[in-house]
């Protein structure tokens, strides 16, 4: 008996947190190790390299809590990222930013509309969207990498503040804002509240419509911001590296314990999700496995993890 | 006219719009590209359209089934990738027609593997489903490529005139190519398995709704174990018909199967939310994506712009499939 309640609380603690027992896992595992994977620099590159997938699934998550998604990130982040360098040879650097967040922002509020206002599934309308956007990528480069010529854009992405990478500092205040949305603000309560029971969220007097609509824009604004700066850290624009970002980030959410059946989760694990995808990279690049295998081993992950999130969905579906 | 009538005339050519918006607008179209390029009509143009009847219609008549079952598959991706690499380097080992037998079976075996990954989970709703599949086909390509070491596989030294597989790619019979035999005779077989047995009454009633289908005693596990079976065997036929055409097998062969699949499903009016479409639907939506193409190649539109009218189309196609359900 004691053995069953204690192997179903460590069975609840899996389901609800996949990310960190599989983060320590592999800091334990790394101890055993002769690589350099416990040195600052590694430590901060890792964080540096995650840091575009960390920015797009803040604002991700705010849609899969509403209980829907977004699988246009994709597209948006390379079209944004290929604008806001093409801009910049009709106006500044920074009305040219300003111009391809300006786009993620009007996507998102397409996608809103189609999804949140005409009521079709977000899962699919999303994905539609990300494959016109990589068409649109690809005419504007001609699918071939665009280069920037201004050095100013590349420090965004490359420079350094007090020795910390600029990227890790906007990431650090992306996670901020958010984390403050969703917990201290009217808005993120309602989200929550919204994806936990839409009818019922209705009838207590949110207004359902316009709180998940204003989810997707966001989402469609952070993943501009997230294009312009992986331009700036990769200093070109190209249309190829949409191309599994967008189910990668919605996998990586989904590992951190946000669930797609809506109003549960937060950006704290979504972060630690992405970190999870992000540690793993590097511990496979640092034990020198070859990228086939690394391939092989991160679909067995998505596999085993979003396997995880159904049963535990499955589950709890018996108790009730 | 009085008024009421008028308004009433409106109204039904509104509905009627509504409900066949996307085939007005490809004929239309097709008419303008006839008027623009007279060559569009030449008969040559025609056997053109009727090659492209290859692959993507056989992977997406298995995906028809999927999703008239509620479901939704983004692993023929990955399944094309190692069912092609693997029957290739099977035809010198085991011969052709075994390495043909053995093709098809890995694809259905891949297939009927998604099912157990998904039924043993409980997933119940297609976003689920959509991201388990993606990561299956990410092991599935993943295994392509640790299986072919990354590299183009080539089928040259064969003796072409007994080739079973460069029949298949471009043999002909009179006018007609292998590869559109193939496709009717699976049209045929797949049709009849969906209208006039009782599993594929099963898939439907299933795709339209699970639990009320589980209550009225129709088996709702083994009906997704057979949509994804037959997916995965269609996508493994598709893989076949696809390097025989190509005569290699790269293991990255596979990429962006699995949205046009989706995409002529649903432009062909099987909708999304289950329960409710066919394979003849399917075979209309391929040939109006085949006919969309041809016409914006014969008016010199690039590649790129057509991607994103394919994007468009699947967009627009959803919209108005939500709007007649509602």
């Amino acid at each position: 008996m004691d053995r069953t309640t204690r192997s179903s609380a460590l069975f609840g603690i899996l389901t609800r947190q996949k990310a960190l027992p599989f983060i320590i896992i592999m800091l334990v595992g790394m101890l055993f190790t002769k690589t350099g994977f416990y040195t600052p620099y590694n430590l901060l590159d890792m964080l540096n390299s995650s840091s575009i997938l960390l920015i797009l699934s803040f604002g991700v998550t705010l849609t899969i809590i509403a209980g829907g998604c977004d699988l246009s990130i994709g597209g948006i982040l390379v079209v944004s990222g290929v604008l806001s360098i093409k801009l910049q040879s009709v106006m500044p650097m920074w009305p040219a930013i300003f111009c391809a967040i300006v786009f993620g922002v009007v996507v998102g509020f397409v996608n809103g509309f189609l999804v949140v206002h005409q009521r079709t599934e977000a899962f699919i309308i999303t994905l539609g969207m990300g494959l016109l956007l990589t068409g649109v990528a690809q005419q504007l480069t001609d699918a071939h990498p665009l280069p920037s010529s201004n050095p100013d854009f590349m420090m965004i992405g490359n420079g350094y503040l007090l020795g910390v990478p600029n990227l890790v500092i906007i990431t650090i205040v992306c996670f901020i804002i958010f984390a403050w949305l969703m917990r201290y603000t009217q808005f993120g309560r309602n989200l929550y509240a919204i994806g936990g029971d839409y009818e019922v969220a209705r009838y207590s007097g949110i207004n359902v419509i316009r709180t998940k609509w204003l989810a997707f824009v966001i989402s469609g604004g952070t993943a501009a911001l997230a294009g312009f700066l992986l331009s700036s850290k990769l200093n070109t624009g190209s249309a190829i590296y949409g191309d599994l970002t967008a189910l990668v980030v919605n996998c990586g959410v989904v590992v951190g314990g946000t669930s797609f059946a809506g109003g549960i989760g937060g950006i704290p694990q979504s972060a630690l999700g992405l970190l999870a995808f992000g540690m793993l990279d590097n511990v496979m690049n640092m034990l020198n496995i070859t990228s086939y295998y690394q391939i092989l081993l991160k679909g067995t992950v998505i596999v085993a993890i979003i396997w995880l999130d159904c049963f535990a969905q499955k589950r709890k579906r018996e108790l009730v | 006219m009085s008024p009421a009538e008028k308004t009433g005339a409106l109204k039904s050519a509104a509905g009627f719009l509504r409900s066949y918006l996307l085939i007005v607008l490809i004929a239309v179209l097709v008419v303008l590209t006839a008027i623009v390029e007279p060559k569009f009509l030449s008969g040559q143009n025609m056997i053109n359209i009727m090659r492209q009847f290859g692959p993507l219609i056989m992977v997406a008549l298995g995906m028809t089934f999927v999703i008239i079952g509620g479901f939704i598959d983004l692993s023929v991706a990955g399944i094309i990738n190692l069912v092609a690499v693997v029957t290739i380097s099977l035809i010198q080992v085991l011969g052709q027609v075994p390495a043909l037998i053995v093709g098809m079976a890995l694809g259905a075996a891949c297939g009927a593997l998604n099912s157990v990954v998904i039924l043993s989970s409980g997933a119940l709703t297609q976003a689920e489903a959509l991201f388990m599949t993606f990561g299956m086909s990410t092991v599935y390509s993943a295994f392509a490529l640790l299986y072919s070491h990354g590299s183009t596989m080539h089928f040259w030294d064969i003796d072409k005139s007994k080739s079973v597989f460069e029949a298949i790619g471009a043999g002909k019979v009179g006018p007609v190519s292998v590869s559109f035999l193939i496709f009717l005779f699976f049209l045929a077989l797949l049709w009849i398995f969906q209208a006039n047995t009782t599993e594929g009454r099963s898939i439907r009633l299933t795709g339209g709704n699970k639990t009320a289908a589980e209550l009225a005693g129709i088996r709702i596990r083994r009906s997704i174990v057979v949509i994804y079976t037959i997916c995965g065997f269609m996508a493994g036929v598709g893989a076949i018909v696809l390097f025989s055409r190509i005569t290699t097998a790269a293991p990255v062969i596979g990429a962006n199967f699995e949205t046009n699949a989706i995409l002529s499903v649903v432009v062909g009016g099987t909708t999304l939310k289950g329960g409710k479409g066919s394979v003849l639907r399917t075979v209309t939506g391929v040939l109006l994506i085949i006919l969309m193409s041809n016409c914006l190649n014969l008016l010199g539109v690039s590649s790129y712009l057509q991607v994103v009218a394919k994007g468009a189309i699947l967009v627009f196609a959803i919209w108005l499939d939500n709007r007649k359900q509602a």
